[in-house]
């Protein structure tokens, strides 16, 4: 029973690494898909494309600290808390991290027509991003509390 | 439901369209259109392939026969699986036998059947064939001025009206897929009514050529070339 604790222990430290890495691969290659066929139709502006679409590259940094927040040694004790914590700011990560890719292909798609909306398309992701941070933050906080 | 990501790079690779009836093209050619098309998979290829097969008026012969063009649209019906766009072709059938129904009453017509073209309102429409509007006015409100237009001999004004009333309906549609098979479908068949409405306006400019043409001939006979009469 205590090497299955254990076990979840050790997934919930790794979990939001892994989970914010998918998120951000996800997420940049859907929004990265929008950005390529945008460069297709539009003469110019092909650096704004490029840089929205590593927008959801932030989720996987998130993800490694708090990995490195949650990094200790894992006891019956704390493994339940390491991996309620792990587990569920992964999957907050990875939500965030896709529909920001999704937010930001929109933004894209919309702006490769209208390029004064540029800022105002991007609303948002950042919104999406405010999330992410949300889960990132009090992850931190509550992790605090684990021994 | 599609896969919501699968056509992104397609999606975002097609030109957005300008105001219908303010654009005098389409925003991309027909041969771009389709080079753009070759992303899509054989299976979506397909059914875009029916679904334009069964609505575009120039794929149908000039003889083809009420039964026919029906067995045409329900075999499409039949194939196209995306719930959006099942939708959206039977509004068009919908759409299409209303007006259709209207010619033929205007003509002193009666269907030769309980029920008439194809569509939920098949039955109804024969049923309500004395009330100007069939009984339709609640759920096509268009109607009531189509059969204005169409007793003032006004065809432009019908066919801009019925163009406008599918292009919202498509928007409508388009507003809840961004990226998936049904926006592309969308698109394409934004892209036809784009099309039609810019054929409209060509062929309406070929007739008054001819016609200024005849009159340009006629006029000429009676012109006296100096050594042209015996």
């Amino acid at each position: 029973m205590n090497e299955l604790v254990l076990t979840l222990g050790w997934l919930g430290i790794y979990a939001p690494m892994a989970l914010g890495a998918a998120a951000s691969a996800i997420g940049c290659s859907i929004a990265g898909m929008a950005s390529i066929g945008a460069m297709t139709e539009t003469d110019g502006g092909y650096g704004r494309f490029v840089g929205v679409s590593a927008f959801p590259s932030t989720m996987v940094i998130y993800g490694i600290v708090i990995m490195f927040t949650l990094n200790r040694d894992v006891t019956p004790e704390n493994a339940g808390g390491l991996f309620g914590i792990g587990i569920l700011s992964g999957i907050a990560l990875m939500y965030c991290g896709i529909w920001q890719g999704r937010a930001c292909a929109a933004a894209i798609n919309a702006t490769k027509e209208k390029p004064e909306i540029f800022g105002l398309a991007l609303a948002p992701a950042a919104i999406i991003e405010g999330f992410g941070v949300f889960a990132f933050v009090f992850a931190l906080v509550i992790s605090a509390g684990i021994s | 439901m599609s896969n919501p990501d699968a056509y992104i790079a397609l999606i975002s690779s097609l030109p957005g369209s300008e105001r219908l009836f303010v654009a005098k093209q389409p925003p991309l050619s027909r041969l771009r259109l389709d080079r753009r098309l070759s992303a899509l998979t054989p299976k979506d290829a397909r059914v875009l392939k029916v679904l334009e097969h069964a609505l575009n008026w120039s794929d149908y012969d000039m003889g083809v026969t009420d039964a026919q063009a029906i067995a045409r649209c329900k075999d499409a019906v039949r194939e196209i699986p995306q719930p959006t766009l099942r939708a959206l072709f039977t509004a068009r059938m919908d759409l299409r036998t209303a007006v259709a129904a209207l010619r033929l009453r205007k003509q002193g017509g009666r269907p030769s059947t309980e029920t008439f073209g194809l569509g939920r309102w098949s039955r109804h429409i024969p049923a309500n064939w004395a009330d100007p509007g069939f009984g339709l006015e609640t759920v096509m409100p268009w109607l009531k001025e189509a059969k204005q237009l169409l007793d003032a001999d006004d065809p432009l004004g019908l066919e801009r009206l019925l163009l406008s009333v599918s292009h919202k309906q498509l928007k409508r549609h388009a507003a809840r897929h961004l990226f998936d098979f049904e926006a592309v479908a969308i698109y394409v068949l934004i892209w036809n009514i784009f099309d039609r409405w810019a054929q409209s306006n060509a062929q309406d400019a070929a007739k008054r050529f001819e016609k200024m043409a005849h009159q340009a001939m006629a006029g000429a006979v009676e012109i006296d070339f100096e050594g042209a009469r015996t």
